[in-house]
């Protein structure tokens, strides 16, 4: 039994972090460059605006980009109930990028399942309304570990863009959740939009109903591009009344209360 | 400190294992320690022993022993041990490590799966390398009564 097991004793540490967590909300598309990272962070941000104790874990080793948007950056500091995670905006956040900052992460697969496992195994998360997972592209050694670490709490909030290639590789994503069971919650478009001069545009094409049909669940919310995002960052432009902060509050909003809350197209 | 974060799961893992086999108590753990995690024996050994309270565990023998790290290069093939990239590792700044109370800790002391994104072929420079051995905690053997 050793700490690279995929059975091994983190996986108890594990399960007992998880039994302070309420529920796990896992974002992914299988795709990259749709937005996911930009969907979690700007959740969780909105759960914590609606006073919910709220974390992210940003599972993507080799391209983790969370803590970017919460200008967050190494070291790290542990005590003795395990690793800190940073925080900004009243949300936890642990990333491997807070352990290697710049460095690339030339990690094989086989190395990812422990190194997942245990990095949330040591985390200090506390108790937890919501741990918000961001996943990265594929569905590989990390969707599977996250799988397979969350199973019992998790649903599934997918992000496309309106793209017919996005979706088409989304819709993998989905009938790989559904073939673990895990609930799909809907789907968020990104950068479903831009607003120019009071007019909206639609850079990527339209997200249509047989973008629905293709992913066989609804659209929670679609989400504007917003170039703002590179100058002035999510925890800048999430307080202010925005077309992006509004989206990512409805998608939280959703999340609190899923029968309650209109899907927004 | 992480030592003691080890401890625990250690001591969890045995509890779990007694429990579910209906054994009455823990009579010896045995950890190897991998250098490459840059945990101190020693201090697991404490670590270990004083969370060894409570029926199942009391009288419970604690050995700790430690495992050289051993890497291979996929590149070039050539193969090295931890002294080889010491000064590598010693290079590592201060803004990457994480801050325990009383010291500053490789990010690997917490990953040591970690050890591709701080340690490179000595010979021709790669990342691409693999570890052969002493890259992880292990429990060598659990003695159940």
């Amino acid at each position: 039994m050793s700490t690279s097991d995929a059975d091994g004793f983190y996986s108890m540490g594990a399960r007992a972090r998880l039994r302070r967590i309420r529920q796990v909300i896992l974002v992914g598309s299988g795709k990259g460059g749709v937005g996911k990272s930009l969907v979690a962070a700007g959740l969780a941000l909105s759960l914590a605006n609606r006073r919910r104790r709220v974390a992210v874990f940003d599972i993507d080793v080799h391209g983790a980009s969370v803590p970017s948007y919460f200008g967050l950056s190494p070291p790290l500091r542990s005590s003795s109930k395990g690793i800190e995670p940073d925080a900004a905006g009243g949300v936890s956040v642990m990333s491997v990028g807070l352990l290697t900052g710049t460095r690339p992460v030339p990690v094989r697969g086989g190395l990812k399942e422990g190194m997942i496992t245990e990095l949330f195994a040591l985390t200090n998360w506390g108790r937890l309304d919501y741990l918000v997972v961001d996943l990265p592209p594929s569905t590989g050694d990390e969707m599977l570990t996250a799988l397979r670490l969350f199973r019992a709490k998790s649903s599934l909030v997918l992000v496309t863009t309106p793209s017919e290639g996005a979706v088409s590789v989304v819709a993998r994503l989905a009938a790989l959740a559904r073939s673990e069971r895990i609930p799909v919650e809907g789907v968020v478009v990104n950068m479903a939009y831009m607003v120019r001069k009071g007019q909206k545009l639609f850079p990527f094409g339209r997200a249509g109903p047989s973008l629905q049909r293709s992913l066989g669940t609804q659209v929670i919310v679609e989400i504007p591009l917003d170039p703002r995002i590179s100058s002035q960052g999510l925890l800048s432009l999430m307080p202010r009344r925005s077309p992006l902060g509004s989206a990512l509050g409805a998608l939280a909003d959703y999340v609190l209360n899923p029968e309650s809350a209109d899907s927004q197209r | 400190m992480h030592e003691l974060s080890i401890a625990r799961n250690v001591v969890e893992y045995a509890l779990s294992e007694a429990a579910s086999s209906g054994s009455k108590r823990v009579e010896e753990v045995q950890v190897e320690v991998g250098e490459l995690t840059q945990v101190e024996p020693d201090v697991l050994s404490r670590s270990l022993s004083m969370l060894m309270t409570g029926p199942k565990l009391q009288g419970c023998r604690v050995v700790v022993t430690t495992a050289r790290a051993t890497f291979e290069c996929r590149s070039c093939s050539s193969r090295w041990g931890l002294a080889e990239v010491r000064r590598e590792l010693d290079e590592v700044p201060d803004e990457l490590r994480v801050q325990e109370p009383e010291s500053r800790e490789l990010p690997l002391h917490f990953l040591p799966q970690l050890y591709s994104a701080f340690i490179h072929c000595p010979r021709c420079g790669s990342a691409d390398i693999s570890a052969l051995g002493g890259e992880d905690i292990r429990i060598r053997r659990l003695a159940l009564e």
